[in-house]
C-alpha cells in the first residue's frame, strides 16, 4: 500500500489538487477533506491531477463523485488529468466518463473492457 | 534566605571589629538564652513524665490494641481492658478459665491449632495473622494477631504475649476490593455477552441481506458464494435469484459503495426495490431505472449512496436459456462456454446506479446452452491484491476462466472460491459470486466436467 499524498495549488483558472498514492477506503476521507477546503468561483476549474495515483477503489470513486457534486454547487467544473490507464478503465466501466472530463496519461492503452 | 546570609555576615564583621569590647557581654547573653531554653524543656519533660509515669498500667489496659498473655498451655493469664471491651467479657470470665483458642471461631481455632501454635513454637514469634474472635454476644471481630514467646534467662519459654489489632476496617476494605473485583468480572461478562449478541445481530442482518438459499430452477444449475472481508463490518455486496411468475426468472448481483451499517441499510433498500421493480419492468434496464430513481430520491447531497449492479432475466426456450442483462457500472458477466472458451458479455454505457437523474442503461443479450455457465461477481474479485503485489485484473480473471471452461455453476464457484482463498490477506473487499448455468448433457446433477 502507498500512503496518499495530497497537494493543493491555486492557479488563475482555479485549483489543482495533485493526488499521489492509494485513494481507498482508508484515505478517501482525507481526499474529501482536502476538496472541502477548496473554494472556487463560478466558471473556475478544479483539476485533479492523478499522475501519482497508484490505486483507486470504490471509496475513492465515491469521494470523486462527492467532489464533483461540491464543485458543481459552486458553479465550477472538475477535470481529471494524468489518469492511469487502469483507473480510466474503471471510470469507463462505471459509466463515469459520461459525467467527468477525463484526460488519460498520454499514450496509455485504455481500450474498454470486454 | 538572603536575610539570613546578611545577618550571619553582619555578625561575623561585628565580632571581627569589636572582638575585645563585645566578647564578654555576648557570651553572657548566649548563656542566658541557653539557660532559659533548658528551663522550658525541663518543665515540658516533667509534664510529660507526670502524664506517663502514673499511666504504665493505664497504657497497658487502655492501649489502642488488645493485649493478652497466656501460659504455654494456652490458658489466659493476663488480658487488657481494651480487649475485654471488644469481646464483652469480664476479666474474671477469662483469666485462668479460658484459653486463647477459646476466643476464636471454629475455623480460627483449627487454623490456630494446625498453623499458628506450631509456627509460634518453632519460631518463637508469629506476626500479623488474620483471625476472627468471637465476642460474648456472638458477634465476630476480625483481628490481626501477633504473638511472641517470652523466655527466661535460661532460654526456657515462660509465657506467650499477644497483641490483637482491630481489623474491621481492613476487612471492610478487603471485602470492598473483593466486591469491586466481582463487579468488574460481572461487568466484563455482561460486556462479553453484549458483544456476542451484537455479533449475532450483525450476522442475522447480514444474512437477511442475502437470499437464504437459491431456489431450485428447473433445467438450471445455480451456485452462489459470499465473502466478508471482516467479520464485524456489514458488507455491501448482494445478490438474488427469484421467479418472475411467467416461467421466467430474475437475478441480480451488486456492490453498494461503502461498508458498515449505512451501506447495509442501502443494500436492503436496493434488494427489495430491485426485486419489486423486476416484477413489473419490461427488461432489466427498466428495473435499474426504477432503482436509480429510488436511490436518487433517498440519498442526495454530499453523501451520495450508489451501487454497481448487474441485473437480468432468464427465459427458458427449448433446452436453452435466453439471457438479458443490464449493467449499472458493474463489471461484465463472464461466460464459460461448453466448448471450453471464456469471454465477457460486454455491457457498455451503463452508469453507477444512484448518481445521475437520467442514466442510460442498455440491455445486452446472450443464450446459455447446455454446458454453458454465466458468472457474476463483485469487484472484490478483480480488485484483490495478489501475493505478488499487483491487483488481480479482469484479464487475469478472463485467463483463469479460460483454463476452467467448460465448468458447471457449482464447479465455477468452487474454483473461484479457491482463487479467492489463495489471495489470503490480499482480499480486502467483500466478494459475492453468482453462477448460473445449464448442466452439460452427460450430467444430470452437479457441475459439468
Amino acid at each position: 500500500m502507498t500512503d496518499l499524498h495530497l497537494t493543493t495549488q491555486r492557479t488563475p483558472a482555479g485549483s489543482v489538487l495533485a493526488v499521489a498514492g492509494d485513494l481507498d477506503h482508508d484515505s478517501a476521507g482525507r481526499f474529501r477533506g482536502a476538496v472541502a477546503l477548496i473554494a472556487l468561483q463560478p466558471g473556475q476549474l478544479l483539476t485533479v491531477d492523478f499522475g501519482g495515483l497508484t490505486f483507486c477503489d470504490s471509496s475513492g470513486i465515491t469521494a470523486l463523485i462527492a467532489a464533483r457534486n461540491q464543485v458543481h454547487e459552486q458553479g465550477a467544473d472538475i477535470v481529471l488529468t494524468e489518469v492511469p490507464a487502469v483507473t480510466v478503465r474503471i471510470l469507463r466501466l462505471l459509466g463515469l466518463d459520461q459525467i467527468f472530463r477525463i484526460q488519460p496519461v498520454p499514450g496509455a492503452d485504455t481500450d474498454p473492457v470486454g | 534566605m538572603c536575610g539570613t546570609t546578611d545577618g550571619e555576615s553582619d555578625r561575623a564583621d561585628r565580632s571581627a571589629h569589636d572582638k575585645d569590647q563585645d566578647q564578654e557581654p555576648g557570651r553572657e547573653q548566649d548563656k542566658d538564652s541557653d539557660a532559659s531554653g533548658d528551663d522550658v524543656h525541663d518543665a515540658e519533660r516533667a509534664q510529660f513524665s507526670a502524664l506517663l509515669e502514673d499511666s504504665a498500667e493505664d497504657l497497658y489496659d487502655n492501649a489502642p490494641c488488645g493485649y493478652l498473655s497466656t501460659l504455654l498451655d494456652g490458658r489466659i493469664a493476663k488480658v487488657n481492658t481494651t480487649l475485654l471491651d471488644w469481646l464483652g467479657h469480664t476479666r474474671a470470665e477469662l483469666v485462668g478459665r479460658k484459653r486463647f483458642s477459646d476466643l476464636l471461631t471454629v475455623g480460627g481455632r483449627l487454623y490456630h491449632e494446625t498453623h499458628f501454635a506450631p509456627l509460634l513454637a518453632m519460631q518463637g514469634q508469629v506476626s500479623g495473622i488474620a483471625l476472627e474472635l468471637k465476642a460474648a454476644d456472638g458477634s465476630r471481630l476480625p483481628v490481626l494477631v501477633t504473638s511472641v514467646v517470652k523466655t527466661g534467662t535460661d532460654g526456657q519459654p515462660l509465657l506467650i504475649r499477644t497483641t490483637v489489632f482491630d481489623a474491621r476496617d481492613r476487612r471492610a476494605y478487603e471485602q470492598e476490593l473483593l466486591r469491586a473485583r466481582k463487579e468488574a468480572e460481572r461487568a466484563q461478562e455482561v460486556a462479553e455477552a453484549e458483544r456476542m449478541r451484537l455479533h449475532q445481530v450483525l450476522a442475522i442482518l447480514q444474512n437477511s441481506l442475502l437470499p437464504p438459499a437459491l431456489p431450485e430452477v428447473p433445467g438450471m444449475e445455480a451456485a452462489a458464494y459470499y465473502h466478508t472481508a471482516s467479520a464485524d463490518q456489514l458488507g455491501g455486496d448482494f445478490y438474488d435469484l427469484f421467479a418472475l411468475g411467467d416461467g421466467r426468472w430474475g437475478f441480480f448481483l451488486g456492490d453498494v459503495c461503502g461498508k458498515g451499517p449505512e451501506a447495509a441499510a442501502v443494500t436492503s433498500l436496493i434488494r427489495y426495490t430491485l426485486r419489486a421493480a423486476s416484477l413489473h419492468a419490461g427488461d432489466p434496464a427498466q428495473a435499474l431505472d426504477t432503482l436509480n430513481a429510488a436511490l436518487l430520491e433517498r440519498y442526495t447531497g454530499n453523501d451520495p449512496r450508489y451501487c454497481t449492479t448487474i441485473a437480468g432475466t432468464l427465459t427458458p426456450r427449448g433446452g436453452d436459456l435466453h439471457v438479458t442483462v443490464a449493467s449499472g457500472g458493474h463489471p461484465p458477466a463472464l461466460l464459460l462456454r461448453a466448448d471450453g472458451t471464456a469471454h465477457y458479455l460486454p455491457t457498455p454505457g451503463g452508469m453507477l446506479v444512484g448518481i445521475m437523474p437520467r442514466p442510460h442503461f442498455t440491455p445486452a443479450t446472450t443464450v446459455l446452452r447446455p454446458g454453458d455457465t454465466m458468472l457474476l461477481y463483485t469487484d472484490g474479485l478483480t480488485e484483490a491484491r495478489t501475493a505478488d503485489g499487483p491487483r488481480y485484473s479482469e484479464e487475469a480473471l478472463h485467463a483463469f476462466a479460460g483454463t476452467l471452461a467448460p465448468a458447471g455453476a457449482q464447479q465455477t464457484v468452487n474454483a473461484m472460491t479457491g482463487l479467492l482463498e489463495s489471495f489470503g490477506d490480499g482480499l480486502d473487499d467483500d466478494t459475492a459470486l453468482l453462477a448460473l448455468g445449464i448442466p452439460a448433457p452427460d450430467t444430470h446433477t452437479g457441475g459439468a466436467r
